[in-house]
């Protein structure tokens, strides 16, 4: 037994002291825009849910924009959803643009698709665009890997958050730090986000297969 | 369902180690007769119905919650030469549809010292379904639910995991990290992953189209 528990305590340390990203580990995951960077792909158009052509450009705002890849058919980006809407909504009042994009291909979850997304925007009362990146492009661009996924871009256009809506997607009333709120409030007021970069668990996002654009 | 190790657990082994093990052993006699019976090239699916998951019931199912804080325990409790943990949920897709060939996986080289810990990320009011389908699928060893801080879940398995579902972590008898990926895989890879690191030389060719690079060294 005092082996054992000798034994777990070594393996534990190992593990809490973040000690796997030691020279056999790989890099898993396409990497994503880095803070500082601008957005990228921000001139192509994409159909929003209520039938315009919209790029990223489009939306920008005054003190910033916000670009928000969610998708339907995601159990977290459902969670969230109310919460997304209500942020945009009011990011918008506060002269933040904001787009959220659904990369995912529907052929894979026939609840990705556009009409989907149509029915969606309206019900929830989406004030911003609710685009269809029909190659999923723009979310390949970038580097994002999960729904719900938020970049956000100071007034300058510079990537200043990425990361995840808050650190309770199951509980809206346990929410202990709602990030991407916090940024979007520090970004409109004109000073540095509390905190650039976090993450959460997620959907990954259903890419299109790579020549079916 | 009743809750696992709290936060900061540590001194609090003692109470809560026993629980591993017992769980852990009950399954091998099962596990061995249901090998040989697999070892019959076309008779597994006969076998798999004939021997574990017929008996197998979801209220039965040792499905337990794992903090970021106890994970390490966790995967060190799981005493294996090598630890593939899947993190997955059952309304994920991809994650449903390469759970077979992980237990599968699991249940090929359990001999050769191959431990797959199963950590669910389904809410609360879905932790029923993810029950079910663990049934389904004949899990009959201890698998885990997350709890607390994905963002401290996250980083403790990688700091190099995005988040996204389905993720899989392959760690040595030393909790080192030797390998790990997001998106589901196909039985080769999995199978190329571990193999290594249980010092079994390679049977497949590595698939190209996945998104993980794999270790070597």
């Amino acid at each position: 037994m005092k082996a054992t528990r000798a034994a777990l305590l070594a393996a534990s340390l190992v593990l809490v002291s973040g000690a796997p990203a030691k020279a056999g580990e790989t890099a898993s995951a396409p990497t994503a825009l880095a803070l500082g960077a601008k957005a990228p792909m921000a001139t192509t158009k994409m159909k929003t849910a209520n039938g315009k052509e919209v790029s990223i450009a489009d939306v920008k705002g005054a003190k910033g924009t916000l670009v928000v890849f969610t998708c339907n058919a995601c159990p977290w980006a459902e969670k969230w959803e109310s919460r997304i809407v209500e942020l945009g909504n009011d990011a918008g009042k506060k002269g933040i643009g904001m787009i959220a994009i659904n990369s995912n291909d529907p052929n894979v979850n026939a609840d990705d698709s556009y009409a989907v997304m149509q029915t969606r925007a309206k019900e929830r009362g989406m004030k911003f665009a609710y685009a269809y990146d029909a190659t999923s492009g723009i979310a390949k661009a970038f580097g994002a890997t999960r729904t719900p996924e938020a970049f956000l871009f100071d007034a300058s256009g510079k990537l200043v958050y990425h990361g995840t809506i808050d650190d309770n997607a199951d509980d809206a009333a346990a929410v202990k730090d709602a990030y991407l709120a916090n940024a979007v409030n520090a970004v409109a007021g004109g000073k540095a986000v509390p905190v650039a970069e976090t993450k959460a668990l997620g959907c990954g996002i259903k890419f299109r297969k790579s020549s079916a654009s | 369902m009743q809750d696992g190790p709290a936060a900061g657990s540590l001194h609090r082994l003692p109470s809560y180690h026993p629980a591993v093990p017992t769980a852990r052993f009950l399954p091998r006699l099962a596990l061995v007769a249901f090998l040989a019976f697999t070892l019959g090239a076309c008779a597994r699916k006969e076998s798999a119905i004939a021997q574990a998951p017929d008996s197998l019931r979801a209220e039965d199912l040792v499905f337990t919650s794992v903090t970021p804080d106890s994970l390490a325990l966790v995967v060190a409790a799981a005493g294996g030469k090598v630890t593939l943990v899947n993190v997955w949920a059952s309304w994920c897709e991809p994650c449903r549809q390469e759970f077979p060939e992980l237990v599968r996986l699991a249940r090929t080289y359990e001999d050769e010292g191959l431990k797959v810990v199963f950590v669910s990320a389904d809410f609360t009011e879905d932790l029923p379904n993810a029950r079910k389908f663990l049934a389904a699928q004949g899990v009959d060893w201890p698998t885990w639910y997350k709890k607390g801080s994905d963002q401290a879940f996250i980083d403790a398995l990688s700091p190099r995991w995005t988040g996204a579902l389905p993720g899989t972590f392959i760690y040595d008898a030393q909790g080192k990290l030797r390998d790990s990926w997001e998106g589901k895989a196909t039985y080769a890879k999995m199978e190329n992953s571990v193999r290594p690191v249980l010092s079994l030389p390679p049977v497949t060719q590595v698939e190209t189209d996945t998104t993980s690079k794999e270790s070597r060294s």
